[in-house]
């Protein structure tokens, strides 16, 4: 088959760049562990969140080291534990779950942005680098609440 | 019958049209990647 050399060319320049895209996040996810958050690992009966440590004490505990382990609920329309704190530098792991419906765990301006699916334990880590009031807001529609479904975490 | 080919077509406004477009899909990728990097995790 005969082919242009432009052909050739414009080919190759897209067959590299998914190659070399497929390349970066690869070597990203696999030595530096920048994978997406979630896990289907952790299954847990929605319906008993109130019984299933650590789901029966959702809050923030010290692990640490300026490490935190925030086990959270989100459901319609806020999350528990409200209005956290912690000292600036801190890595938190956040643990969350929904009793109910599909919401979103969202920190705008950071990496943090996950779906919280009842049924599903899902994980994310983030380091609060700089002071300031982090907003938590609900990414997913959940129901006629949604956008008043917040809360903040304060890093000072 | 001649063995003469037909004379290749210019695809020269082509090039330039994926080449462009490449362009495009590769500086958004890498300011999406930079942007996720730069937020750390």
């Amino acid at each position: 088959m005969h082919m242009h050399k432009y052909e050739k060319g414009w080919l190759a320049f897209g067959g590299s760049m998914i190659v070399i895209f497929l390349v970066v996040l690869g070597i990203g996810a696999f030595t530096m562990g920048m994978a997406p958050p979630g896990s289907h690992t952790h299954a847990i009966d929605p319906e008993r969140i109130k019984e299933t440590a650590p789901f029966d004490k959702p809050g923030l505990r010290h692990l640490g080291d300026n490490e935190y382990e925030a086990v959270m609920i989100g459901q319609a329309f806020g999350y528990l534990p409200e209005n956290m704190e912690v000292p600036v530098g801190a890595k938190v792991n956040f643990i969350v779950t929904s009793p109910d419906v599909v919401h979103g765990f969202a920190i705008p301006g950071t990496n943090v942005n996950l779906m919280v699916v009842p049924g599903e334990v899902n994980h994310l880590s983030h380091t609060f680098n700089e002071p300031g009031t982090y907003l938590v807001i609900c990414n997913e529609y959940c129901g006629i609440g949604h956008e008043f479904m917040k809360t903040t975490i304060v890093v000072k | 019958m001649s063995d003469k080919k037909p004379p290749e077509p210019s695809l020269k406004g082509t090039l330039a049209a994926v080449m462009l477009l490449g362009l495009f899909i590769a500086c958004s990728w890498i300011a999406v990647f930079v942007l996720f990097v730069s937020r750390g995790s």
